[in-house]
């Protein structure tokens, strides 16, 4: 796919070592724009929005930073956010610099851990961008569902 | 036919030469901004070859302003007055640059170009940021994810730095990590040293720097740093001291310590570390040694969520609620809090502090979040 | 061919009649997108001025003294290109130097002038309709104010349409394909009063 050479400098953002030591891709080859299409179209098929889940996975991570740094118990799950020192730029390459943030979630009847970044939700909520396959710090839409229903008070 | 060919190649080849010729002359002529004079401060004065941004322009004569991107427009930090010769306004620069600073002539110097002759105004301080090329003597343990690591420099060099302050150190490529990044850590030895540096540095998954701190660096390698910076330091006063800070949070408030024992300041020290489980405490002989040699200082480690295994006997919960506690039973007119953390515990024990008489000017963090 | 017209009614006809943009629809894609601002779509007006008479007149020169001479005028289409690219190249340089806050507002719009068709399309008309060679400067010149003339007052429709309610299908690139049409109808209107083909 033609891309120009702006568009070029912005995929290396996203490749391990320029903005974080993984990257943001986890060895996907396709382009950025295909992966945000694929998961909004998996997102409209369960009928959830990148606003609703950024909004839910902002409130955990609030929730989160109340424990400083220790483990916050939720009933059905429980959320650990640590932060670190300094603040990292987005890959999208507009200004503007977020917390490193990270965050831990663990959903006790799946036993399953899923894990975000602060950088993580300011990209699902501008750009509709969940994370290459693979890649550290995805969140699958699919399982979003999961995640969205939790905490709804 | 052939001879058609070659013709009409030799013909092409002619008229893209004397284009290609013109446009080598051109790019000299237009890329030439000559000698331009920088003036600091109205009384340094050189002149350099323009061209470059301001900030790699001042990194080549050896004035060094604080840099957490690298020049690449999104960290803020480089930002520095221009009062003549500055151009007009980028649109690189703008998101990053407040009204108010705009309006005083304030730019950021990684975008900003020297094309013409240019006066600025920069803090006296960033006249004591050097360079240096240190060899790693020492890596140490302190907790599971927390290591010490000493940069001695080499004979020729020495370090002149107050307590509280840090420095950038530069990573090395390694693995899929092409290029260098800079990271800020603060000083952990005293400031009396001047032949080497300690730093607390704790390893954060997906961390450039600490990862490759914690798993490529090794004792006899040389790494280079660039300091010592920032505005975090004892202040003086005759109310107590009290520090609050977990983790790696610990260097500076050792460096500051420090000074206390050597300088006999009789203020009282009172230092909360937050952490969540025993695993998380070290530097603890450290603190005993500090106890034993400061006459009024006492060490207040608390555990949020200690494990059954760890028979802790000492405080339990946030670090907001022995702070809490103690705050309630002092006089906290004059008493000025020191903190070091992320920016979620800073903000949860400032609202402690403020409800309990210590106002926002009695209150120093270091900022580098 | 009317090969005996002044060359000020060329210029003038170029302008308003045969309008680069609005009657040939040529140079439409920097049109569309520099279009929102009036001080780039003016900075990029004057650039594809100044290319658009530069280009002519070297073009006229190489096309006449040494391509027709040499009997290889079927190499037009490569040596022209090459021409403008060299041309742009040249104005980048000179935009770079001079006038930081332009470049990095054209962007990628300052490189893509090179193959503007509008650019290739006046040296070739100029070609096509035997022009001589102040016929040739100015025809260039008069197609650079033309396309000028389009992309300003586009840029001065959108600015005042910013504040306005458009209907979500049609913003962006939907109004301004329409108000370009409305546009064009409006020029029409010149038409009849010189014909300069």
């Amino acid at each position: 796919m033609k891309q120009h050479p702006e568009e070029q400098n912005i995929r290396q953002n996203f490749e391990p070592g320029k903005i974080s030591k993984d990257g943001f891709l986890g060895g996907d080859t396709r382009h950025i724009h295909d992966i945000i299409r694929e998961d909004q179209r998996t997102l409209s098929r369960l009928g959830l929005s990148r606003e609703m889940v950024a909004q839910r996975l902002q409130w955990m991570i609030e929730e989160g930073k109340k424990g400083l740094e220790g483990v916050v118990d939720k009933g059905d799950f429980t959320i650990q956010v640590r932060w670190a020192r300094g603040m990292v730029s987005c890959p999208f390459g507009e200004s503007g610099l977020h917390h490193k943030l990270m965050v831990t979630v663990f959903l006790k009847k799946l036993t399953k851990e899923m894990k975000y970044t602060q950088l993580s939700v300011h990209m699902i909520a501008e750009h509709g961008f969940f994370g290459g396959k693979q890649s550290t710090y995805r969140l699958d839409p699919e399982k979003l569902g999961l995640l969205v229903e939790l905490g709804k008070e | 036919m052939v001879l058609k060919i070659v013709f009409t190649v030799i013909v092409l080849a002619g008229i893209n030469g004397v284009l290609a010729s013109l446009l080598v002359i051109a790019e000299r002529f237009f890329s030439n901004y000559g000698e331009c004079k920088i003036t600091i401060n109205g009384n340094k004065r050189f002149t350099v070859t323009g061209g470059s941004t301001l900030l790699s322009t001042l990194n080549v004569r050896k004035i060094f302003l604080p840099s957490a991107c690298g020049g690449k427009g999104t960290c803020g930090y480089c930002k520095c007055k221009v009062t003549d010769g500055a151009g007009p306004l980028l649109p690189t620069e703008e998101p990053l640059l407040t009204k108010e600073e705009i309006e005083n002539r304030f730019r950021l110097a990684c975008q900003l170009k020297v094309k013409q002759d240019i006066a600025i105004h920069i803090p006296d301080e960033l006249f004591n940021i050097k360079e240096y090329k240190a060899e790693v003597t020492l890596i140490k343990d302190l907790t599971y994810d927390i290591k010490l690591i000493r940069l001695r420099l080499p004979d020729t060099d020495e370090i002149h730095f107050t307590a509280g302050q840090y420095i950038q150190l530069q990573t090395e490529p390694y693995e899929k990590v092409k290029e260098i990044a800079p990271r800020a850590y603060s000083i952990a030895s005293p400031s009396s040293e001047k032949k080497h540096i300690d730093l607390m540095i704790r390893l954060i998954p997906e961390g450039i720097c600490t990862t490759w701190v914690h798993c490529y660096l090794k004792e006899g390698v040389r790494v280079g740093f660039t300091g010592p910076m920032g505005d975090f330091r004892l202040h003086e006063g005759t109310g107590e001291i009290i520090m609050v800070a977990g983790g790696s949070g610990m260097a500076p408030m050792v460096s500051i310590l420090d000074v206390i024992v050597r300088e006999k300041i009789e203020r009282k020290v009172t230092y909360f570390f937050g952490a969540v489980t025993k695993k998380d405490l070290f530097f603890m002989e450290e603190m005993a040694m500090f106890e034993r040699e400061i006459p009024n200082f006492t060490f207040v480690p608390a555990l949020s969520q200690p494990e059954p295994d760890d028979d802790w006997k000492g405080e339990v919960g946030l670090i907001t609620i022995p702070l809490g506690r103690y705050l309630k039973s002092i006089d906290a007119s004059v008493a000025q809090a020191y903190m070091c953390g992320s920016p979620g515990m800073i903000k949860a024990c400032a609202n402690i502090l403020n409800a309990n008489g210590i106002s926002n000017d009695r209150i120093y963090y270091d900022p580098f979040a | 061919m009317m090969n005996n017209l002044s060359p000020w009614v060329i210029f003038f006809a170029a302008i308003f009649t045969g309008n680069i943009l609005l009657t040939y629809f040529l140079g439409m894609c920097s049109f569309l997108s520099v279009s929102r601002q009036i001080k780039t779509a003016v900075g990029l007006g004057l650039a594809v001025t100044f290319v658009l008479t530069i280009t002519s007149a070297l073009n006229y020169v190489v096309y006449y003294y040494i391509l027709d001479p040499l009997g290889i005028v079927y190499l037009r289409y490569i040596v022209f290109i090459v021409v403008i690219a060299a041309m742009v190249q040249l104005l980048e340089m000179f935009i770079e130097r001079y006038s930081e806050l332009l470049y990095i507002n054209l962007g990628i719009f300052l490189p893509l002038i090179t193959v503007n068709c509008a650019i290739l399309g006046v040296s070739l008309f100029m070609v096509i309709r035997r022009y001589t060679f102040i016929q040739s400067v100015l025809f260039g010149a008069g197609s650079g104010l033309g396309w000028l003339l389009a992309i300003l007052a586009m840029a001065g429709i959108r600015e005042k349409l910013n504040e306005q309610k458009i209907p979500p299908a049609l913003r962006g690139p939907g109004i301004a394909l329409i108000i370009t049409g409305i546009m064009a109808m409006a020029f029409i209107g010149f038409s009849g009063i010189v014909q300069i083909q």
